[in-house]
């Protein structure tokens, strides 16, 4: 092959590469330039995004609980950003010059034609500086932003949640493309699970801009703007007052106190302690206290209320009377010899003393062991997990706020499961019977099951919202949530609901709250635990028409009748005095003793 | 005078000034801050200057000097991309930079011109017309590339590799290998596409491979084994796909239709494309271009440079440009078809190459013909390691024009 015809080739590949770049430039800039020339002027229009205040939070007796505050949030636009400033703004504001670089890296596409919210809650005087320093500091502004402020009397965390920056994790997984990079979503508590409504909806104002990035006038006059709608406000069945109260009586004690009206599932307060200061969340959240929130051996954070796995101790024993009667092991009038002690199998399962032969009534007025180690070898599993379950038991019960867990409920399955099929023996539902083994129960359960009990087997959701207020059409909403009627006959309830009244009133555990005022019905519980027993007491009262149902729970508190028991009365008693009577004095030193 | 003439190359001069000033109007605009000019003009002006200055340098350097000297330019080149790799800046994943007093310098541009040199001067330093049928030159040839590509990749800058392999081809054809061999080096790229983009693809480039390489009537078991290679090449391409992590899957995908990538690799192809195809057939003019005003293109005065002037001066000032290439290129080409120096004339092949290989990739990118590859467009993209070494290339072209009656 000659030279010549070797430059004619490759002559030719050159222009054939020329021809063909040409000919995709005719086909952009001439045949489609409408089409690209109305991207471009997309591009010539800067979208500002108008964030929507939150919804507010109402109490019980229409006092805010959650508020508002307006604060300044500083943010860059990263595409005007002048990139030799990172040192002047990291100072400023207090932020790693690393930091501030990934947040800005982080920002992708067209997004960084929008102002990016770097720090929230800055102070006014750096507000100020960077209002005067406008022109060295291009593309660094701020913007009103409200965040949460919350009431000094309570701190109600566990109830309220808190809202915390979008993670990169959210942002990809969400549906839709509401959110973007920088705003706040509800990550806890009531924050979370109202989200959609309490967040509100953004708007947006359209500018068109000239070439330099200036604002030259809004884009049709406005008319396409879209006006921010506030987040709706949502009421809630918590009392203010008797949330206080509760706070107060928990203070420095590790537990959890859950009440409502048994009527309908409306969350009258809700304490888990030790919790922790919400106004840690609202603004930006320093890294020290929040890893010292997440490392505390008392694990504030940790919903004592939702998330426990402990086993009731004797507070279940309702439970398995109400299993015996509906399987027919025993009726309300049949009797079991309780002789103080039970072998089986070997092994002698204890009790506080020799009874003889006692009814379901009366077995739960003195708490007698043996009769329900014998009525739960009885029973069987299978129908002690039937019955139980009816109850709520081994699920969660669908309380409106997030981070709730199932507990345990020991099942044929669950012990095949974990002991392995064959390698396990009826002994182990001897202790299921009075509350201990396996057995992992939730305050949230056990308030649940106490009020289906107190009404005669209408089991109600326990929540915390009443209605939901639109902000901007004032429409209310109502949630509604699941109530289930466990058709059981009413003298089934009544003998047991006898033997609550009769452990307040008779001579049972609970002897030392009882009061002239209101009637309570209750039953304590010590659960076994290494180091020391968690005390627990469910009740509710009034005993001839229940308002007001609790569950309350001590951390290694010891017996039931010694913290659980009073705190309960005094909480009980709080509400139906319209939050008036102190059941304690100043030296915590019980009140009941002496009113009875 | 005439003699002066008869000697100097001074369309090529011409041509080359003049797209190195349409890339200091296009860095202007792109880099305009609205006050006054960028710190990337007047770098990038104060080095058009000095290239200058450097072209007609070499213009004049004895022809066997360059020559001479090429393996020492080369043995250098390597060792700075050996250097860069330790003592490099890391910028976004890649260390391909020496911070030099404030100044870039990015070895790998000036790799490009001595491995051409060095690839010239092995390839010329007999009278041996068929010096790359001995396969032992054959692969000292190829072992010549090879060294900086894999250098290059380890920095890695894949884009810049790339360019390495695009001047074998050309270079081994004007250095007189047969067709036949030049086509069993392409077939697999070939073929490795075209099973990507799908079967029926796979198996009509095969039979084309195939039935191209026997109408050369060479030994039919070569033939044979190089169609069984491809065969090969073309499986071991979609078993690769499959193998790859859904992203690597995701921005390949990106490059064939980038509305897949919105936000991530498809964006700045749709927005160059926005940028370019609204420039119409006038343009918006000068500094009127909204897309390259509001810095809607990232690297748009390196890479992405491309978009202003399809913006603001539109098909018109994009023409243009493109002939302006298409004359140099021409001119390179026929300077290695006039240089009796087969030194010269190769390294005109190899740099011809390379100012194709660039435009190419660098322009096609821009309106969505070809993958995102990060290669300057050569002349006008702001970078002055990237300048020099063009403005040297030309004036080795320049020297071979002046020098191409002499053999030696």
């Amino acid at each position: 092959m000659g030279l010549l015809t070797r430059k004619l080739i490759l002559f030719g590949i050159c222009l054939a590469i020329a021809v063909v770049l040409v000919i995709r430039l005719i086909q952009l800039q001439l045949l489609n330039q409408e089409e690209y020339g109305r991207e471009s002027q997309k591009n010539a229009v800067k979208t500002i995004t108008i964030t929507p205040a939150r919804g507010l939070m109402f109490g019980r007796n229409n006092q805010i609980v959650v508020d508002n505050r307006p604060t300044y949030t500083v943010t860059i636009t990263p595409n005007e950003f002048d990139t030799t400033k990172f040192a002047e703004v990291s100072l400023l504001l207090g932020i790693p010059e690393d930091k501030l670089k990934e947040e800005l890296r982080k920002v992708k596409g067209t997004n960084r034609f929008n102002p990016q919210r770097i720090k929230r809650d800055v102070d006014f005087k750096t507000i100020a500086y960077i209002a005067e320093n406008e022109k060295l500091l291009h593309g660094v502004d701020y913007q009103v932003e409200s965040l949460r402020l919350y009431s000094d009397k309570f701190r109600a965390s566990h109830i309220f949640g808190y809202v915390k920056e979008i993670s990169e994790k959210q942002l990809a997984n969400q549906i839709g493309d509401y959110y973007k990079q920088g705003d706040l979503i509800g990550v806890k508590g009531l924050e979370k699970t109202y989200e959609d409504y309490l967040r509100g909806e953004k708007g947006y104002e359209f500018v068109n801009v000239d070439v330099k990035g200036r604002e030259i006038g809004s884009v049709n006059d406005g008319r396409d703007d879209i006006l921010p709608v506030n987040g709706s406000d949502i009421y809630l069945s918590m009392d203010e007052q008797l949330q206080e109260y509760t706070e107060m009586l928990m203070k420095n004690k590790r537990g959890a106190v859950i009440a409502m009206d048994p009527r309908n599932g409306e969350i009258l307060c809700m304490v888990s302690n030790p919790d922790f200061d919400l106004n840690i969340f609202s603004g930006p959240t320093d890294p020290k206290i929040l890893s010292a929130l997440m490392t505390d051996k008392d694990k504030p954070m940790f919903n004592r209320v939702t998330m426990t796995n402990y086993p009731p101790g004797s507070t279940w024993k309702m439970m398995m009377g109400l299993a015996g009667l509906a399987s027919g092991d025993i009726t309300t009038t049949s009797t079991i010899s309780c002789p103080g002690a039970f072998v089986y199998g070997g092994r002698t399962f204890g009790d506080h003393g020799a009874y003889g032969s006692i009814n379901i009534t009366r077995a739960l007025e003195v708490s007698a062991n043996t009769f329900f180690y014998k009525l739960a070898l009885q029973l069987g599993l299978d129908n002690y997990h039937k019955y139980s379950a009816m109850f709520g038991f081994g699920k969660k019960t669908g309380i409106d706020i997030s981070d709730e867990l199932p507990g345990r409920l020991p099942s044929v399955e669950y012990y095949n499961k974990v002991y392995g099929v064959g390698k396990w023996t009826q002994g182990f539902i001897v202790s299921l019977g009075i509350g201990q083994g396996e057995l992992g129960v939730t305050p949230v359960q056990m308030v649940a099951y106490t009020s289906a009990i107190a009404m005669d087997g209408l089991y109600t959701t326990p929540h915390f919202v009443r209605k939901i207020v639109n902000s901007n059409t004032k429409e209310e909403i109502y949630p509604t949530f699941k109530t289930t009627k466990i058709d059981f006959p009413q003298k089934w309830f009544d003998a047991i609901k006898k033997g609550m009244f009769l452990v307040v009133n008779g001579n049972g555990t609970a002897k030392g709250i009882k009061n002239s005022m209101y009637t309570l019905a209750g039953k304590t519980g010590t659960a076994q635990t290494q180091g020391n027993n968690h005390s627990w007491f469910v009740g509710y009262a009034p005993y001839e028409d229940p308002k007001i149902a609790i569950c309350v729970l001590g951390e290694n508190a010891g017996w039931g009748a010694q913290f659980a028991a009073p705190l309960a009365a005094a909480v009980m008693v709080r509400y139906l005095s319209g939050n008036t009577i102190d059941s304690f004095d100043e030296e915590g030193v019980k009140i009941f003793q002496t009113v009875d | 005078m005439t003699d002066f003439f008869k000697r100097f190359d001074i369309v090529l001069l011409l041509i080359s000034i003049s797209i190195v000033t349409v890339g200091l109007v296009a860095i202007y605009s792109a880099t305009y801050t609205g006050e006054s000019a960028s710190t990337y003009f007047s770098r990038q002006f104060l080095f058009a200057g000095i290239s200058v200055v450097v072209l007609i340098i070499v213009t004049y350097l004895p022809p066997k000097t360059l020559a001479k000297f090429s393996y020492y330019f080369y043995g250098l080149s390597l060792l700075l991309l050996i250097l860069v790799l330790f003592f490099g800046k890391k910028i976004s994943g890649q260390k391909s930079w020496f911070s030099v007093g404030g100044f870039g310098i990015q070895p790998s541009e000036f790799a490009k011109l001595t491995t051409i040199m060095a690839l010239a001067s092995f390839l010329s330093n007999d009278e041996n017309e068929n010096k790359l049928s001995n396969l032992k030159n054959f692969i000292i040839a190829i072992a010549i590339i090879a060294m900086p590509v894999i250098l290059i990749m380890r920095q890695p800058d894949m884009g810049t590799a790339l360019v390495f392999l695009s001047f074998i081809i050309p270079v081994f054809f004007w250095a007189g290998l047969s067709p036949y061999w030049i086509i069993a080096i392409i077939s697999p790229v070939i073929i490795a596409l075209a099973a990507f983009f799908g079967d029926i693809y796979f198996y009509i480039a095969i039979a084309l491979l195939g039935l191209g390489l026997v109408l050369f009537k060479q030994r039919y078991i070569v033939t044979a084994v190089i169609v069984l290679i491809n065969i090969g090449v073309g499986f071991g391409t979609e078993y690769a796909y499959e193998k790859l992590a859904p992203y690597q899957q995701k921005r390949i995908m990106a490059v064939f239709d980038p509305t897949t990538d919105p936000l991530g690799s498809g964006y700045n192809v749709i927005q160059s494309k926005v940028a370019i195809g609204s420039g119409g057939f006038f343009g918006k003019g000068f500094l009127q271009g909204t897309q390259t005003q509001l810095k809607f293109i990232p690297e748009q005065w390196t890479d992405f440079i491309f978009c202003m002037i399809g913006e603001e001066f539109g098909f018109l000032g994009a023409f243009i440009i493109i002939l302006l290439y298409c004359i140099l290129i021409f001119k390179l080409i026929n300077n290695a078809y006039l240089c009796k120096n087969r030194f010269l004339g190769i390294c005109c092949i190899g740099f011809a190459s390379i100012f194709l290989f660039h435009l190419f990739i660098n322009i096609g990118m821009t309106i969505g013909l070809m993958p995102v590859i990060g290669i300057p467009l050569p002349l006008v993209s702001y970078g002055i390691s990237s300048l020099l070494s063009f403005m040297i290339m030309i004036g080795i072209a320049m020297n071979a024009y002046r020098n191409r009656n002499i053999y030696i």
